[in-house]
């Protein structure tokens, strides 16, 4: 378990800084073990802490990779030290937990999408919405459409949306399921139409 | 030769960052209802090919038809499949920003749907 040579951090970098979709998975094969290790031995550090920490400081890499200068530090000091700070952030459980609760539609961001796939998916997206509007849904079942495709899933939201009645639990998110699964039927069929012309 | 113990976290970590597969996967399960094995036959891989396949960055820009290939060919999946999966849920995504009216805080769709209402061809709900 050693980290790779210097020209071999700095190659696997310089795919990163090329969004190589591969190179993601390479920078976690590479990295995450050794990084943890080194965390683990220090006194006090649990191994789910190590393993955390070492997650997030890669996630921040490969967002960012221009932040990473590679003329103070080789790539793996970098990352040992910034997961090192990270084990004693008592933040961090908070910080991590808003970024899983911002909302889906509102986070999936598509500026770098090339003008042409953006113009393609923008003329999908429309075609599919005008057929969406056709059919023969009520005004309730695309409110709740609209909230899953926003990314949703709070059995209460959806069963208020769906103007379900107070009832037990399980009866609930049986019933929303239910409902859910009807109209995700209707854009599924919608797809394939689509796929199909 | 065995996963690491970190591999199912780092994926499930990766939901929560938009530019990673593993964002990509977790969208098109919640939107087809399906369970991560679902999306493994889907995809005719395995779990543990599908954990790794998440940790890479999702494809785009010019060179996006090779990046899928090039997914595809190190974890055994066609890139069809592939690619078939991330056009749906940018669509959705598309179709999701694009249903929001900023000023009336009324969907197009919702719109479309009233109007279809008000013209009394709203019959019965699709069983």
């Amino acid at each position: 378990m050693s980290f790779p040579s210097q020209p071999e951090e700095q190659a696997l970098h310089e795919r990163v800084l090329a969004r190589d979709s591969l190179a993601w998975e390479d920078v976690f094969k590479v990295f995450m073990d050794p990084i943890i290790a080194g965390l683990s031995k220090r006194p006090g550090q649990s191994q789910e802490d190590a393993r955390d920490a070492t997650i997030d400081v890669i996630y921040e890499y490969l967002n960012d990779p221009e932040r990473y200068v590679p003329d103070k530090a080789r790539l793996h000091i970098y990352l040992a030290q910034a997961a090192r700070k990270r084990t004693v952030d008592r933040y961090r459980s908070n910080a991590a937990r808003h970024r899983r609760e911002q909302e889906y539609g509102g986070v999936f961001e598509l500026r770098a999408m090339p003008p042409k796939d953006s113009l393609e998916i923008t003329v999908e997206a429309r075609r599919m919405a005008d057929r969406l509007a056709q059919q023969p849904l009520t005004e309730t079942d695309h409110h709740v459409i609209k909230l899953v495709m926003e990314g949703e899933r709070s059995t209460h939201v959806l069963a208020e949306a769906m103007g379900l009645p107070e009832s037990e639990e399980t009866v609930r998110r049986r019933e929303v399921k239910r409902n859910r699964d009807r109209l995700m039927k209707v854009l599924g069929r919608l797809r394939k139409e689509d796929s199909d012309v | 030769m065995s996963n690491p113990d970190w591999l199912e976290h780092a994926a499930r970590r990766g939901q929560s960052e938009t530019w990673t597969l593993a964002f990509v996967f977790e969208q098109y399960r919640q939107l087809e209802g399906l369970s991560p094995d679902d999306l493994a036959r889907e995809l005719n891989c395995s779990r543990d090919t599908l954990l790794w396949m998440s940790l890479c960055r999702k494809p785009e820009g010019d060179t996006r038809r090779e990046q899928v290939t090039a997914i595809a060919e190190r974890h055994g999946v066609t890139p069809l499949s592939l690619a078939r999966i991330l056009r749906h849920v940018e669509i959705m995504a598309t179709l999701a920003m694009s249903t929001r009216d900023e000023q009336t805080g009324t969907s197009r769709i919702q719109l479309a749907a009233r109007d279809r209402i008000d013209r009394g061809d709203d019959d019965e709900p699709t069983p």
